[in-house]
């Protein structure tokens, strides 16, 4: 409920900010990843791999502010008798750009796990900034992101004390489209609970490619 | 009180220069009542009062001009025709431009001030008005007058600048109208300053010869120029080809990226296996590639595109507004008036 609130105040200071006549300019970003899932919950670390597709609509509002609204799903399969497990994601994101090089972030995400035992549903609001650094003459684009999860709402479980998101990786621009390859990696540290310690983990190398419609 | 005072003293100071043209005046027209009547034995001793040296009071010379010509068609109707002959030429030699009007005076009057404009070669311009001339619509007017035939030359020049423009070289006999077109002889819209206007005539009857010559002043009416744009500051313009430590930069940001993506995976990863990097080492190999790549290709050819592109379009939006500029500034300089004005002797000029 709190996560709601804080997406939909978000949400509203963005549509707020946004000059009426800027020019604006909408980006669809199709993409695949091959993302890890490793989770520890004191019974050994267990992994699931697999291949995860999705799209993010990226609506430029004006010279330094933009919207994004990313959906993704796909299959992680279970190594050593870990279960298969489906994942599908909802996310909406808002950037300001403070600088040449650096911009601010922050974003709301809706994530479910659904196995033949259970449906856990995870909610995160993340802040954070991104920096690119152009390089080739600014063909190319060098990404580094951070973030902090400062709200993680996960069901069945207490909310993890530290959760962040950290992501690097390159884009390359031709013409108006731009290819993008990036490494990235959610790690959530759970309160210790019954002198049991649960660490999870997302990590995913992601191929996208952004084209821009008008 | 103190006021009073000096409005008396003003008066009083400003009161004999009033009479003395009050008494010119009024005797003038006294000598004209008379010699309207035809009492011209009355009209001629008022006359010949104004024109004496010993007459107290200031005369202008159109006064004075007008006292000898009514002398001469005084002393014409009195059948004194070389007296009256000598008065026409003191009068015609005090104003060229003096004329009998055909229906004011008698034929014999009027032959016999011909008579004296052919004794006597005066030449002459009458004075400059101020003026407005478009020089695409009409022409700047001057009045020249020559008092019978004389081979006349008509030239205008700068003062202190270049050689004279002939406007009129010929034969003529009274008034004529010369027109100037506001151009030198190069065919330019002559430059603001001062300049003289000198005629200079030559009697085909007598071979006597005379000149004159008038000033004036010449400005010019043109609207506000607009500026064109400077030229492009090199700040502004993007940069069109890599240099050496850019390519290093280069080189720096990629290997940047290769070790942030591996610090990631393995900060990260340390106490859930550590062993599954692959996605990172994916990145970190393509960055490391692609900055090694770009610091190659950049020592190669070293040029960027894109921004030669955006520097050319910022040139060429600079040149066409330059050319916009420079089009709307000739059309105001072709619209230039020329504004002319009396003036006194050689100066400066405006």
């Amino acid at each position: 409920m709190r996560a709601a609130r804080l997406i939909a105040a978000a949400i509203f200071l963005l549509g707020a900010v946004a000059p009426a006549t800027a020019q604006r300019a909408l980006t669809v970003a199709p993409l695949v990843s091959l993302a890890e899932h490793r989770v520890d919950a004191g019974f050994g670390v267990e992994r699931s791999l697999g291949p995860i597709l999705g799209a993010v609509g990226t609506l430029r509002l004006g010279p330094g502010l933009a919207v994004a609204v990313r959906a993704l799903g796909g299959s992680l399969f279970g190594a050593n008798g870990v279960l298969d497990r489906d994942v599908g994601e909802l996310g909406v994101e808002g950037s300001v750009v403070t600088g040449p090089w650096l911009s601010l972030q922050a974003g709301a995400t809706r994530r479910a796990y659904g196995t033949r035992l259970g449906r856990q549903t995870w909610t995160t609001v993340d802040i954070g900034a991104v920096a690119r650094v152009a390089f080739a003459g600014g063909t190319i684009h060098g990404v580094g992101r951070a973030a902090l999860l400062p709200v993680v709402s996960v069901t069945g479980l207490p909310d993890p004390g530290v959760a962040f998101r950290a992501a690097t990786g390159l884009e390359y621009g031709i013409r108006a489209a731009t290819l993008g390859v990036e490494y990235s990696l959610e790690r959530y540290d759970f309160p210790i609970d019954q002198g049991v310690r649960r660490v999870e983990q997302l990590a995913a190398l992601t191929l996208r490619l952004g084209l821009r419609l008008r | 009180m103190r006021r009073l005072v000096w409005a008396v003293v003003l008066a009083v100071g400003a009161a004999p220069a009033l009479a003395a043209q009050g008494s010119t005046a009024e005797l003038l027209g006294q000598a004209h009542q008379f010699y309207e009547r035809l009492e011209v034995e009355r009209a001629l001793p008022l006359l010949r009062q104004i024109v004496s040296p010993n007459w107290p009071f200031e005369v202008t010379p159109d006064q004075r001009v007008d006292a000898y010509k009514y002398l001469g068609a005084c002393l014409a109707l009195a059948g004194k025709r070389d007296s009256a002959v000598l008065y026409f030429r003191a009068a015609i030699e005090r104003d060229p431009f003096t004329d009998l009007d055909p229906s004011l005076f008698t034929p014999a009057q009027l032959a016999t001030f011909d008579e004296a404009r052919r004794h006597t070669l005066a030449v002459a311009v009458r004075p400059i008005q101020a003026a407005r001339v478009d020089p695409r619509t009409t022409r700047v007017s001057f009045t020249v007058v020559a008092t019978h035939a004389a081979l006349v030359d008509v030239k205008l020049s700068a003062i202190g600048a270049g050689s004279p423009l002939v406007l009129f070289q010929g034969t003529m006999d009274g008034v004529r109208e010369v027109a100037w077109d506001g151009l030198l002889a190069n065919r330019r819209l002559a430059p603001p300053g001062r300049y003289t206007l000198a005629v200079a005539g030559r009697s085909r009857v007598t071979g006597a010869a005379d000149s004159a010559r008038v000033y004036f002043d010449l400005r010019h009416e043109i609207a506000q120029l607009e500026d064109t744009l400077p030229d492009l500051d090199p700040r502004v313009l993007l940069p069109e080809r890599i240099s050496a430590e850019a390519a290093r930069r280069d080189v720096a940001a990629g290997l940047g990226v290769a070790a942030a993506a591996l610090l990631i995976a393995g900060a990260a990863n340390a106490d859930l296996g550590g062993s599954e990097r692959g996605g990172a080492d994916v990145v970190a190999a393509t960055a490391a590639v692609t900055g090694v790549v770009a610091f190659l290709a950049h020592r190669r050819q070293g040029a960027i595109p894109q921004n030669v592109t955006a520097n050319a379009r910022h040139r060429a939006q600079r040149d066409s507004t330059n050319v916009a500029i420079r089009g709307r500034n000739a059309d105001r300089i072709a619209a230039t008036a020329l504004l002319v004005s009396p003036a006194a002797g050689e100066g400066a000029g405006p």
